[in-house]
């Protein structure tokens, strides 16, 4: 692909953005960046990856770290801020690629290939949909849902200005449940293409 | 009502600064001014005590800048001895840094002990310890942790035990001298005690607990840091890389050392740390030059607000009888026993700085020590060094409770070594606990 196209997915938990993200990434042939950032960033260091990941879009335990001259030993905030330097590189680069979450849409605002969506769901289509995907009773999906999202609010808005979820933060945000994931893809794509399109 | 007030100030001073909602200086400058406006103007109708407090006359006398006999005690309130001197050391320490003196430190010392793992542990624990006894723990850690990583990876070791024993090392070495620790900086200048005072006391305590501590380390870590994987040494960096400006290394070395020489001396010249500082910040920014602007403008400005606003907060505690009240408490529960009030002292500053910041609680801590060794009739230096070594080694038990401790684990995070909670507390805590209780046996044996 010539020109360069950065797309940013933030989701809620359940909405199937990630999904989405992965047919969006594929349809464009570009490199998807989940938590495997965390895998590139290791090997980039030379240090065994396995440590990062419980840090991983983990909000900071202010009661558990401190800060001293710009220094932070959360190991979270750390984590946080060596993805957000990768993104803000490969971006510097001219690299083209697809990246959930890791507030990508704040961190790469500056880069006018960024093309930053919200994928959320119905409440009732979110729980079906992960009570099926981890074999989990209703009340529990219910519980996980509300932790998962709480966490990554938490996570977002630490380090972002925007509100996590609030549509005047993404160029476009989408209720999945209405279409369902693929018809989804099929509309953001059409909406990345004519985005494109209008770049020329 | 000025006592609640001072309290309620002080305790939500501390949740906030534990919390992290705004940065530190601004919260003890909040604070300090709410001191100043409800406890000493409304609550206690006193300008005599906020002027007390606020302690601008002290600046203008001459026992400030030289005292040609015995220290004397300083008045409460702030303390700008201590405000002085440690702006004055930030402004060499910036400009050691600049030259590129630590890393050139750090590499030469890696050199001469022919970049073998565990040689470069130890001597970088023994490094550790001596530097921070004159430069902030903050400033050795950074270089130190750095140059860690840098060796870890030319020498393929991992880095995280050695960062670990750097960052105890230089909590340890800080509590050896009365300029190492924020603390010690204070306990100093408040009652007056000097450099030797310090070296002779804490300093001996130290020195035997480097010992046990080089040994704890080496038996924990042998095993991760005997392998020399890396034969062929020839392409490594060389030290002198390290140095920026040659000449502004030299005179670096030389105000460093004159700085060391100073403060070794100040009780037989009669120069106050706050001359020190001053006189060595003035010589640092006379030799930068061009770049003197630029030294100046590094200075950690916030740090020297803390300190203001945290002095007026304890001023409000101490005016009001507050801390008055919590030695009574203390002198009551130890029955007069001295032993058991050391103990109280040494364990409680201890703990408590393992989770609040050090400072804070020193300062707090000083009237209190005060008040115990006039009321109880115990004396205040054995009392001053109990809470030296507590509130100093206690700090290195868990990864918030001192600065090196954070700049330390961030610096490895940040290279890609994460060391938890888990991790930090299991290396650290058992020897932070070796080291305390060292520490009040020889109190102990030497002082009762």
């Amino acid at each position: 692909m010539g020109k360069q196209l950065i797309i940013s997915i933030g989701r809620e938990f359940g909405s199937g953005g990630h999904e989405i993200a992965e047919m969006l990434a594929e349809r464009f042939g570009l490199k998807l960046y989940d938590s495997n950032l965390l895998d590139e960033i290791a090997s980039e260091k030379n240090v065994d990856g396995y440590h990062f990941e419980k840090y991983d879009e983990v909000p900071r335990n202010i009661l558990f770290s401190r800060k001293v001259k710009g220094f932070s030993n959360s190991m979270e905030e750390n984590i946080a801020n060596m993805q957000f330097d990768y993104l803000q590189k490969k971006a510097a680069k001219g690299d083209s690629f697809v990246v959930v979450g890791r507030c990508a849409e704040t961190m790469l605002k500056a880069y006018p290939a960024l093309i930053s969506i919200f994928i959320l769901g119905d409440w009732d289509h979110k729980v079906e949909r992960v009570q099926r995907l981890y074999h989990l009773p209703l009340a529990e999906a219910e519980t996980y849902i509300l932790r998962q999202d709480k966490k990554r609010k938490n996570y977002h808005n630490y380090y972002c200005n925007g509100k996590w979820g609030d549509s005047r933060n993404y160029d476009i945000s989408i209720n999945s449940s209405k279409l369902g994931e693929e018809a989804t893809a099929d509309m953001l794509e059409d909406y990345i293409r004519k985005c494109l399109a209008l770049r020329d | 009502m000025a006592q609640i007030l001072a309290i309620v100030i002080f305790v939500l001073m501390f949740l906030l600064i534990i919390t992290e909602v705004f940065e530190r200086h601004i919260i003890t400058m909040a604070a300090g001014l709410l001191t100043l406006i409800l406890v000493f103007g409304i609550g206690m109708h006193s300008p005599d005590a906020m002027l007390h407090t606020l302690n601008f006359q002290e600046i203008f006398t001459a026992g400030f800048w030289y005292h040609s006999g015995e220290a004397a005690e300083n008045a409460s309130g702030i303390n700008w001895a201590t405000i002085l001197f440690i702006a004055g050391m930030m402004v060499m320490v910036e400009g050691m840094g600049h030259v590129g003196f630590f890393r050139w430190l750090c590499m030469r010392i890696a050199k001469l002990v022919q970049y073998k793992t565990l040689p470069i542990f130890i001597t970088f624990m023994i490094m550790s310890s001596v530097l921070s006894m004159f430069i902030d723990s903050i400033t050795v850690i950074l270089f130190l942790a750095a140059v860690t990583v840098e060796l870890a990876q030319l020498l393929k070791f991992n880095p995280v035990p050695m960062i670990l024993a750097e960052i105890f090392c230089a909590n340890l070495g800080g509590a050896a001298t009365m300029c190492g620790d924020p603390p010690n900086i204070i306990i100093g200048t408040s009652l007056g005690y000097s450099f030797a005072d310090f070296i002779s006391n804490t300093g001996v305590i130290v020195a035997f607990a480097l010992v046990i501590t080089i040994m704890y380390f080496y038996i924990v870590f042998r095993k991760d840091l005997c392998h020399n994987r890396v034969k062929d040494t020839t392409a490594f960096p060389d030290p002198k890389e390290a140095i920026k400006d040659q000449k502004g290394f030299v005179l670096s070395c030389v105000i460093f050392l004159c700085a060391v020489v100073l403060l070794v001396t100040h009780a037989q010249t009669g120069l106050t740390v706050a001359t020190i500082g001053v006189a060595v910040a003035v010589v640092t920014l006379l030799a930068a030059g061009k770049d003197a602007l630029e030294l100046l403008k590094k200075v950690d400005y916030k740090t020297l607000l803390f300190f203001i606003g945290l002095f007026i907060v304890v001023g409000g505690l101490e005016e009001t009888g507050v801390l008055e009240v919590i030695a009574g408490f203390i002198g009551k529960i130890s029955g007069g026993n001295v032993k058991l009030m050391i103990a109280i002292i040494i364990w409680g500053s201890a703990v408590a700085s393992a989770f609040v910041d050090n400072i804070p609680f020193a300062a707090t801590m000083i009237p209190v020590i005060k008040s115990l060794a006039a009321t109880q009739g115990v004396d205040l230096t054995t009392l001053a060094w109990a809470l030296s070594m507590g509130t100093d080694i206690g700090g290195s038990a868990t990864p918030i409770g001192a600065s090196a401790n954070v700049v330390g684990t961030a610096v490895a995070a940040k290279e890609g070594y994460p060391i938890g909670w888990g991790k930090y507390c299991k290396e650290l805590a058992p020897i932070t606990v070796i080291v305390v209780l060292f520490s009040m046996v020889f109190i102990f044996v030497r002082y009762l």
